[in-house]
């Protein structure tokens, strides 16, 4: 019992900051229909960022907000200069650029911090919170989870009350028309991608401000199939289910694929072929994910 | 464009045209087999670049799988983008036949094509749902599991896990080949000679030449059949795939034959480039087969030129050499030197992928056609009058205006 209770917080730890990711990839798919394969490279970029700054003195939480300012600002930019003059739905080029920016900022990273890990500040205190029996939950796992919903509740208001927001969500659910009514498309994909940074930087830091985790330049490749997958799970423009998905993503990869291996010794290791598997078996069985809409094809 | 000459395509001209062409690039690939046998390098300041006969044999082994990505990115538009996955499985399969059971490497590919292609198609087979995005996320996917299931506690055996397989290709180079008569020939051209070293050839250089003409071999079969197999009628049902899939379905293209067939001939190419790798560098280890290399050829596919066959070619040496040669640039005025160290050459590759999106969309084959157009036309010939029986040439002559095909 108190095996299953530490692997179902374990559980949430993981799956709350796949869910922020997940979100970033909600929020960039909701505006271009694009996944952003440079999402966890732009998040680690801006992790870095605050990292950089804390060493230089800075309180953390106050280089945290100023990191997520930073990479907005650098997302808006790579929209207007990079995305933007691209046809939408032609997908090769687009995925070309976002992996061209992939394989950038991965090696700019590098070049500049190396790739040897150094260990992240704690944002949010040490010790347990809850300990039941063995089981530990600690003030770490309880911080990501208020982040999320915080993070949420924060996008659902600007999104539904605020005037960018309402016209994210038309150019979202149309663009043509959105356009003949006055909006600006432009400026408000470019809104959607620096509302993404800003939240892939924040999912970054509190990735890697695990304690069992220190930040490198390659740490955020693995995570980004995961948060895909769980994106997909969710539906790929559906914010809480991301959240959804995120939080069931982790249960696989904490629970389900770590009985498996007491059972039927499936390798540990395989975590993330479990997250392909299952990112597959959802574009199959239902491509619109669980609280996604339902693409309708005109031919 | 005006060009300063044209030449009507099937006259004896373009004939002479395609032959002489052809020559000078089989003369030139000779000729730079043997003027880089041993370890050339060129200086700059403090750089030095080296060239020599490994980086390009693994040239040929990228060329082969981007070739492969050709097929199934190029020609039919699927974005299957997890090439490192079958380059990886090929690789292994060959290093594990040689090391373990004692085959003779190129016998392996008669392992590695049908495997590759019977897992490219089954893998392929749920691809048929998913399109365009999710394709690439899943693929891209694959191609980052691949290292972990090389390193399974259970493939151990075969793999032996993170260490790599090494296998011995031993590839002697027959007797009868008289690599120091022909070196001897090159050396005692006046004015040149020098450029190809002195005195006879080092059995360890002969070896090497061997390998260099052999995948070269290769690789010239593996593009001769892709070139066969785009101008055929499965060829022409991919291109129509790519075009419109609406389009084809409608003309009668079975949508789901000709994908699987594109993700199985593309997967097989992949694994003949792997066997080609590891019998040039004789191992094969996880870290050759990582995101990074399936990105790598995505980044040789979209430079070269996607949709042609000189881009894969193209793009292999790209990505075997670029990389190589940023990390031997060690000194450039006003970077500083700490940062020259990092991975420069990934940086690099993902500067050129992004600007050639935007400046040279058909990669460098695109370019370089529009640079020899102003040169020679091949115009097609006049058109047969209605009514008249089509003659060969014509058809030929046809399928030479459409840009995609070579």
């Amino acid at each position: 019992m108190d095996l299953f209770l530490q692997r179902l917080f374990d559980a949430l730890s993981n799956g709350s900051t796949y869910a922020l990711v997940a979100v970033a990839l909600v929020l960039i798919f909701k505006a271009t229909t694009l996944i952003n394969f440079a999402q966890g490279e732009m998040g680690m970029l801006g992790a870095f960022f605050a990292l950089q700054m804390w060493l230089w003195g800075v309180p953390m939480w106050i280089a945290m907000v100023i990191a997520m300012i930073l990479s907005a600002i650098l997302a808006a930019g790579i929209e207007r200069v990079l995305i933007r003059p691209f046809d939408p739905a032609d997908h090769l080029p687009l995925v070309i650029i976002t992996l061209g920016l992939f394989l950038l900022i991965n090696a700019a990273a590098a070049i500049v911090w190396r790739f040897d890990p150094r260990s992240f500040p704690n944002l949010f205190g040490d010790g347990n919170a809850i300990s039941i029996g063995g089981a530990n939950l600690g003030w770490y796992t309880v911080g990501t989870i208020i982040t999320v919903v915080v993070v949420l509740s924060l996008l659902q208001l600007l999104l539904n009350r605020t005037k960018i927001g309402l016209a994210f969500r038309a150019v979202s659910s149309n663009l043509e028309s959105s356009e003949l009514v006055g909006i600006r498309v432009g400026p408000t994909l470019q809104f959607g991608w620096a509302l993404a940074a800003g939240v892939g930087t924040l999912a970054a830091a509190v990735f890697v401000a695990n304690p069992i985790r220190q930040i490198e330049p390659s740490i955020m490749l693995r995570v980004l199939i995961f948060a895909a997958a769980a994106a997909a799970l969710g539906g790929l423009d559906s914010l809480w289910g991301a959240v959804v998905g995120g939080l069931a993503i982790g249960l696989v990869q904490s629970v389900l694929v770590q009985y498996l291996n007491e059972w039927v010794s499936f390798p540990t290791t395989m975590s993330l072929a479990a997250a392909v598997f299952v990112l597959m078996l959802v574009l199959i069985v239902r491509p619109a994910g669980l609280f996604g809409t339902n693409a309708v094809e005109r031919v | 464009m005006n060009s300063r000459w044209t030449i009507a395509a099937g006259s004896s001209q373009h004939r002479t045209y395609q032959l002489v062409t052809w020559g000078l690039g089989v003369l030139a690939i000779i000729l730079i087999a043997f003027a880089y046998v041993d370890v050339g390098s060129i200086s700059l300041g403090e750089n030095t670049y080296n060239i020599s006969l490994i980086r390009l044999n693994k040239a040929v082994a990228f060329a082969v799988a981007i070739l492969g990505l050709q097929v199934v990115v190029g020609y039919t538009g699927q974005l299957a983008l997890g090439q490192s996955f079958f380059f990886g499985m090929g690789a292994y399969i060959a290093a594990w036949l040689v090391a373990d059971k004692d085959w003779h490497i190129l016998l392996t590919l008669l392992v590695v094509i049908p495997a590759c292609f019977i897992v490219g198609v089954v893998l392929g087979l749920p691809a048929l749902r998913i399109r365009g995005l999710y394709l690439a996320l899943i693929t891209l996917g694959m191609a980052q599991v691949f290292p972990s299931v090389v390193k399974l506690e259970s493939l151990q055996p075969y793999t032996n896990g993170s260490g790599g397989k090494i296998a011995d290709p031993e590839l002697e180079p027959p007797g009868w080949i008289p690599f120091d008569g022909f070196a001897e020939f090159l050396q005692g051209i006046p004015l040149l000679g020098g450029y190809f070293g002195d005195g006879p050839i080092p059995a360890k250089q002969e070896e090497r030449l061997w390998k260099f003409f052999l995948f070269m071999l290769i690789a010239a079969v593996c593009f001769w059949l892709v070139a066969n197999l785009i101008k055929s009628r499965p060829g022409r049902a991919m291109r129509a795939v790519r075009d419109n899939e609406t389009g084809a379905a409608v003309s009668g293209v079975d949508l789901a034959q000709t994908k699987t067939l594109a993700f199985g001939v593309a997967s097989a190419l992949g694994g003949v480039g792997g066997v080609i790798y590891v019998a040039e560098l004789g191992i094969a280890s996880p870290d050759d087969f990582t995101q990074l290399i399936a990105i790598n050829f995505i980044v040789g596919l979209v430079v070269g030129g996607v949709g042609t066959l000189s881009g894969a070619a193209i793009g292999g040496v790209i990505i075997a050499v670029i990389p190589d040669w940023a990390s031997g640039t060690q000194d450039v005025p006003g970077i500083p030197e700490r940062w020259l160290q990092g991975p420069s050459g990934s940086f690099v590759l993902g500067v050129m992928l992004i600007l050639l999106t935007f400046f040279m969309p058909g990669g460098v084959a695109a370019g370089w056609r529009r640079f020899k157009a102003r040169f020679i036309t091949i115009v097609p010939q006049a058109p047969v009058p209605a009514g008249a029986p089509m003659t060969e040439v014509a058809v030929e002559a046809i399928e030479e205006t459409d840009p995609t095909v070579e």
